[in-house]
């Protein structure tokens, strides 16, 4: 198999920034930037938007088709129409929300103010946090992003670039793992002072990362073996914190900071002489 | 007797009016020095070390050959407050370099080790990755070559690092040679006040 980018999406839709991107069970594209949701189809076209209070950060998709928008200091929830359901707040907890989990009754935001990842309910009750034992005081983000996935068990998957690893935690907290190690050589370390800066899950479990300086995309195993570098040569050089999905097909969708739109990446049966 | 004296006389006379003389012209240059109301200066909007977007091209090293001065009134300077602090950092390391046994670059970035690395506040001495590190420039040994500044830039780095005229050594040539140099005229020579 060979991985390939065969489009994009949203181009000429974002003027200033986009930041995050998510999918839902029915292929939809969300996308967060400016100051507003964009939602496409699976086809690419645009489909609404709506604007939301704050410049968002990173965007989620419920199990009941609501859109969750992590901003500063704030959580807005739309429907499905994009009309706002709820804003959450945690006066003097809740810094800047880069990520977003929901997995049953539980709810995760990452917030990079306190470089931790924030635990609540449903309701918004909050009840722990993620990254507070570490010894570092929580995770290590010169990028200024935590970013994280939940895989099929409710395990957390964390990127920690400033330490240069995959760290795996229990919704309580408790630390189960990592991988990870710098290298500038060698593509199955992370390079430079801090990446992967951001990652997502396939339905194999499968990390997928993107990197800064220079931006590339790689996909490691559930274990954290190397398996391959996507893309190396894709994204303009100076394209960081790069947003990542992936659908139920294994497609990437990587937002591109720079060039404003989201590159698809999709796998492609080699031509066999 | 009388002639010894005013020999002697002759001499102190002498010896305080070169003492004055030399006085008065270490004055008179400080006064300049202290009345001077433009010096260089580095725009580091412009400078292609420090310039956001620069990014793919070679380190510009003007600011420490062409300067006028054996060690170059340029120095790099990092501003904590604007640094990660990292473990690896892509200025301190040549981040390219093999990986030694440390699990760390083998090789520095600086030509002339001037970039000292310290870890800082509660220290794991189990795991260094655990530790936060400040990275401080030694401005004995840096000559401005700007290539931890090249390194430190955005995306690679946080930009905390950048040149700057060291003004207690800076000649004040009126014909800067670093600024005749400089490929991006970023050596400029500013009103003091904005300096």
């Amino acid at each position: 198999m060979k991985l390939e980018t065969n489009r994009a999406i949203a181009s000429n839709q974002f003027s200033e920034a986009l930041r995050g991107v998510a999918l839902d069970g029915e292929g939809r594209v969300y996308a967060v930037g400016d100051s507003s949701v964009k939602v496409f189809s699976s086809e690419g076209e645009l489909v609404r938007q709506w604007k939301t209070a704050l410049p968002g950060q990173c965007v989620a998709v419920d199990d009941g088709g609501r859109i969750w928008v992590g901003e500063f200091e704030q959580v807005e929830i739309f429907d499905a129409e994009g009309r706002l359901a709820d804003t959450w707040k945690d006066a003097g907890r809740l810094g800047l929300v880069t990520s977003i989990g929901i997995r049953d009754d539980d709810v995760f935001l990452a917030d990079a103010t306190a470089r931790w990842i924030r635990h609540y309910n449903r309701v918004g009750e909050f009840l722990n946090n993620i990254g507070d034992r570490h010894r570092k005081g929580g995770f290590h983000i010169p990028n200024g992003v935590v970013d994280f996935a939940i895989d099929a068990d409710g395990i957390l998957h964390v990127a920690n670039p400033g330490m240069h690893r995959v760290e795996r935690y229990k919704p309580d907290g408790e630390l189960l793992g990592h991988f990870g190690r710098f290298d500038g050589r060698d593509p199955a370390g992370f390079p430079g002072c801090c990446n992967p800066t951001n990652l997502a899950l396939d339905s194999s479990g499968r990390v997928v990362v993107s990197e800064k300086a220079g931006p590339r995309i790689k996909v490691y195993d559930p274990d954290g073996e190397f398996l391959e570098v996507v893309t190396d040569d894709l994204f303009d050089p100076a394209a960081k914190n790069m947003d990542l999905a992936v659908d139920a097909g294994g497609r990437i969708y990587v937002a591109d900071p720079v060039a404003l739109e989201i590159r698809v990446l999709s796998r492609r049966a080699e031509t066999v002489p | 007797m009388s002639d010894e004296r005013s020999r002697r006389e002759v001499l102190g006379t002498a010896a305080r009016g070169a003492a004055l003389v030399g006085l008065a012209g270490l004055t008179g240059v400080l006064a300049v020095k202290a009345n001077k109301t433009y010096a260089w200066s580095i725009d580091i909007t412009k400078c292609v070390n420090s310039k956001l977007g620069a990014l793919g091209v070679d380190v510009c090293e003007a600011c420490a050959t062409d300067c006028v001065l054996t060690l170059s009134a340029v120095r790099a300077v990092n501003e904590f407050s604007e640094c990660g602090r990292c473990y690896i950092c892509p200025a301190y390391y040549d981040i390219t370099s093999a990986v030694g046994p440390d699990g760390l670059p083998s090789e520095k970035l600086c030509p002339r080790d001037a970039i000292e690395r310290e870890a800082i506040g509660w220290i794991d001495p189990d795991d260094p990755a655990n530790n936060f590190y400040e990275y401080t420039i030694d401005e004995k040994l840096c000559n401005g070559c700007g290539r931890c500044v090249m390194e430190c830039k955005e995306p690679a780095g946080l930009g905390s690092i950048r040149l700057e005229v060291r003004h207690n050594v800076c000649l004040d040539c009126n014909r800067c040679s670093i600024a005749t140099a400089c490929p991006e005229e970023a050596y400029e020579r500013d009103a003091l006040s904005t300096v």
